[in-house]
């Protein structure tokens, strides 16, 4: 200590260092700030210029028309098939009422020769139906009309005072939310808790209606009651839906709205039906949509940068790289979350519909911008626009239909604005869970195009494997970057991993062995981790970052290992994601299963810290060997360490079931 | 002003630019002649920072290639003119001088000032609809937009009419005159003699000579002595009446000289022609070839 320079002392001196480094620090910030802004605006003026202003008024009349329909489409549902049957019938007659009442059926005078001119297809005289069309037609009609007077019956007899002699035998069926609104881990505070929709909707997507009669107790103080002796009240909101067609399905009074809602509460049993979740297919959709019409643009200016090598004087001047692609990025960023925002309004949702579209418009961005960064041309882009569309939107859209029904359709952020918007609470655990890995996938997509956006890669015309090894190659310039880089890329397997076990779940309702679904879910796991562990060192290889040496293959396989272990703990995505309620989610994510079980700590310390670090070293070395020799090496080695992978999580899960 | 030492950069196993060490003295026009794939965009690019090189060191104005610092004193004119086609010429040199932070009144003085002196009409037409000798100089003027001390130009009279051309070549000319330290590269060696106070030749990545034209030609050229004499001497041929006859120094024209006045006559007239640029250049590559051709050291 005694030899080394004074150090500077007193207060004055720190504070003035610290002053000074802050100072510094806004000078940055503000810098980056004003390039940003510049860059901005001039991409939106640049692009204003090029969009004739028939443009211009078609798109807006596009977003209007869609913020339009979003509503009623919410509120009524669709009824295409409103007044397609035409019934001939008088008001003294007794079906009279049934047919009026089912907006299906178009009420006329009662007319042999319409029926035989094809103008009417049921012709009611008096208690019966005199005539009908000999069409497929006329007998879908008299079908319809059956199931509407069954309909309507009931709702007579739900009217009676007895009803136990009204319904003898009956079939209370409620919709339960799953545990996903209940789950919210301790000392976490739900964001938002409005279940008042729930009431108002009758149901919403038949999770609503009855969920409250049915007392988780099962005491049935309220519902159980009710059902026996008063069966108007049973179900709550969900019956008066069914004994009264146009009394409040969030499907409106169609009747295809109410098959796909689920027939009814009470009734034989084969009425009953599973709901459809439209209304919750109409918010996914509504959301998702603009999205799309946003990454054509956005895709399209980062491809005309490199086009002509007009992006080289952008390069050239005194702005950041980083600069660049924020500035450039972020009108299309705004225009995206301002017609969440804007959606959001007019559905009365809160400000958690618009900040879980927030990494949702950021992973369509930036798999866009990396998209671009590849394509050679606008040709390639198409292709590459329809595939983040169709990937994305499936991510994204998918599991946002199914909100009420499974808890794994928190892998989309959708889910939350969906539940947002039926007044569901959401806990900070589901937030982070659906929004973390989009936004951690989305920095890491924008991470990777930036390092393609220089002079050396955006203008050449690779094809777009070796661009996709040139973007991983890139942040790799010695051996130990190998870490951060598998690190970095972990948000990818997480995400690839949950739409693994989402694929895995349908099979689950089908009749395939759930031995085989596991090992299904074993497999595709492995391949997302080891892929994960081993593309970029196979990229750096094949730009000679490396020596040919067999030492250096095994350090790198090393590295590679330790990454992706320490990044995989930090994230225990298991416990955010309540997947351990999913059969399939405990078995392919065994390792957390563990922390619930009562394991010695010795041995909880091997299975979960030393084993996988081990697993996931060895199957790195091997791929990183496979590497070394190039490309069919690396195929055949990483065909090995995914057996090997997929033989140790088998040797997990074995040891769990003993 | 610019220093480059032991630039390399490499694509993959291609090295495109080997060992390139020189300097450029501030106010100095400095042309990089070449044939195609010589190296000399490479080199270009590595001293605007465009282009990171695998090896050596670049500073521009006490600048490392690429700081910010740097890049605002610095003017790049690509090979190629690349423009937003959908922006006019004052709306896209106003987004250039927003980007350099050049004040709006400096900007809107610079920018007319520099289009009059291009001699640019047509200020509000989309860029798109200009033809190619009018977007080049938008391109230039764009890349005078910062008042830069530095120049590079890549090839700036590349693919236009020689009328633009020259119109080109005697405004980087100006701007040499008015200090600008300039580094350019070109494959019409009569612009880079015209206007560059020194060149640098590379061949094959490498910078194989470079120096002043006066180095250059007692390097590599040669220096004729076409000796005009009354009477027929050995190695003359007859012309307008005289002999003439072509030696390459000062001892062979007093020889020729000598045997003029033996044969009865006299020497009437010594004219001096020295090599061109372009025979330089030739003579370079050409010896370069043969050095290669020779020790097979590349296929």
């Amino acid at each position: 200590m005694s030899g080394g320079p004074p150090r500077p002392r007193g207060g004055d001196t720190t504070t003035d260092d610290r002053s000074s480094r802050t100072g510094r620090l806004g000078d940055w910030s503000r810098t980056r700030a004003e390039n940003v802004t510049r860059i901005a605006r001039w991409e939106v003026t640049k692009n204003a210029g090029g969009v004739d202003r028939r443009t211009v008024i078609i798109a807006v009349l596009a977003v209007i028309g869609l913020g339009a329909m979003a509503p009623v489409a919410v509120s009524q549902g669709v009824s295409l098939d409103q007044g397609i049957y035409r019934v001939g019938v008088v008001p003294e007659d007794p079906y009279y009422d049934p047919v009026f009442l089912d907006p299906t059926f178009r009420v006329q005078n009662p007319s042999s020769a319409a029926v035989e001119a094809g103008k009417q297809e049921i012709r009611i005289v008096g208690p019966q139906v005199r005539e009908y069309a000999d069409t497929t037609k006329g007998r879908a009609a008299v079908d319809e009309l059956r199931s509407s007077t069954m309909r309507y019956n009931d709702g007579i007899m739900g009217l009676e005072d007895n009803q136990s002699a009204a319904f003898p035998v009956v079939v209370n069926l409620s919709y339960v939310q799953r545990d996903a609104t209940r789950v919210v881990a301790p000392g976490e505070q739900a964001i938002a808790v409005d279940s008042g929709e729930d009431e108002e909707a009758g149901g919403g997507d038949g999770a609503g209606g009855g969920g409250d009669g049915s007392s988780d107790d099962g005491s049935g103080d309220e519902n159980g009651d009710g059902t026996a002796g008063d069966g108007s009240d049973a179900g709550g909101d969900g019956d008066s839906d069914v004994t009264q067609p146009e009394g409040g399905s969030n499907v409106g009074s169609s009747t295809i709205g109410a098959r796909l809602t689920g027939g009814g509460t009470s009734g034989a049993p084969s009425d009953i039906t599973p709901p459809f979740p439209f209304r919750s297919l109409v918010l996914a959709f509504v959301f998702v949509l603009p999205l799309n019409f946003v990454i054509q643009a956005y895709g399209s200016t980062i491809l005309s940068e490199r086009i002509n090598r007009r992006g080289e004087l952008l390069l050239v001047s005194p702005v950041s790289r980083g600069d660049i692609i924020v500035g450039k990025t972020l009108p299309y960023f705004a225009a995206a979350i301002g017609v969440a925002t804007a959606i959001t309004l007019v559905l009365r949702g809160s400000a958690i519909s618009v900040l879980a579209i927030v990494p949702l418009a950021m992973l369509f961005l930036a798999a866009t911008f990396l998209g671009a960064m590849f394509a050679r041309s606008f040709k390639e882009l198409t292709f590459v626009t329809v595939t983040i569309t169709v990937s994305l939107t499936s991510y994204a859209f998918v599991p946002a239909i199914f909100t009420d029904v499974t808890p794994i359709a928190l892998i989309s952020p959708l889910t939350l604005v969906v539940r947002d918007l039926q007044g569901q609470a959401i806990g900070l655990g589901q937030f982070a869970f659906s929004t973390l890995p989009p936004t951690l996938t989305a920095l890491t997509l924008f991470g990777l195009g930036a390092g393609l956006y220089r002079e050396e890669d955006m203008f050449t015309q690779r094809p777009i494997p070796y661009k996709v090894l040139d973007a991983l190659a890139g942040p790799i310039t010695r051996r130990r970057s190998v870490a951060l880089v598998t690190a970095v890329l972990l948000p990818f397997v997480l995400v690839a991993e949950l739409v693994v076990v989402a694929f895995m779940y349908p099979l689950t309702q089908a009749s395939i062995p759930f031995g085989v679904i596991v090992f299904a879910a074993f497999v595709g796991i492995a391949l997302v981790e080891e892929l994960a562990k081993s593309l970029h060192v196979y990229a750096g290889y094949a730009h000679s970052r490396f020596d040919d040496t067999l030492r250096t293959a095994l350090v790198v396989g090393l590295f590679s290992g330790i990454g992706f272990f320490l990044a995989e703990k930090l994230t225990l995505i298991a416990r955010l994601a309540d997947l351990q309620e999913v059969e399939i989610g405990q078995a392919a994510l065994g390792e957390q299963a563990l922390l619930q079980t009562g394991v010695p700590l010795p041995i909880l310390v091997v299975a979960l810290l030393l084993a996988p670090l081990a697993l996931h070293v060895v199957t790195a070395s091997i791929s990183a060997l496979g590497a070394r020799r190039g490309r069919r090496s690396y195929a055949v080695a990483l065909v090995i360490a995914v057996a090997v992978h997929v033989a140790y999580n088998l040797t997990v899960v074995t040891a769990l079931a003993q | 002003m610019i220093t480059a030492r032991d630039l390399r950069k490499e694509y993959g196993g291609f090295v495109a630019v080997e060992g390139s060490t020189f300097t450029v003295e501030e106010g100095e026009v400095f042309g990089i002649i070449g044939p195609n794939g010589a190296g000399k965009t490479t080199t270009l690019k590595m001293l605007a920072g465009l282009v990171e090189p695998t090896d050596g060191d670049v500073s521009v104005a006490g600048y490392d290639a690429g700081e910010t610092e740097m890049r605002q004193r610095l003017g790049f004119l690509p090979e190629e003119s690349p423009l937003y086609e959908e922006m006019t010429p004052l709306s896209y040199l106003h987004f250039f001088a927003d980007l350099y932070d050049v004040p709006d009144g400096v900007a809107d003085r610079r920018i007319h000032d520099t289009l009059e002196r291009l001699d640019l009409d047509h200020r509000e037409r989309p860029l798109g609809d200009m033809s190619k000798g009018m977007k080049r100089k938008v391109a230039i003027a764009r890349s005078l937009i910062n008042d830069p001390d530095v120049l590079i130009y890549d090839e700036p009279g590349s693919g236009l009419d020689p009328l633009t051309t020259n119109y080109i070549i005697d405004f980087t000319r100006e701007l040499g005159e008015q200090g600008k330290t300039i580094v350019f590269s070109a494959h019409n060696l009569y612009h880079v003699e015209s206007i560059c106070d020194r060149v640098a030749i590379m061949n094959e990545g490498k910078i194989v000579a470079k120096g002043d034209l006066d180095e250059l030609q007692a390097e590599h050229g040669r220096t004729e002595y076409h000796v005009y004499t009354t009477v027929d001497v050995p190695g003359s041929s007859r012309e307008n009446g005289n002999y003439r006859r072509v030696v390459e120094s000062m001892d062979a024209v007093d020889e020729t000289r000598s045997a003029a006045q033996e044969a009865g006559g006299q020497v009437v007239d010594i004219r001096t022609e020295e090599s061109s640029l372009e025979e330089v250049f030739l003579e370079v590559a050409e010896s370069e070839s043969a050095v290669e051709r020779g020790s097979g050291a590349r296929p």
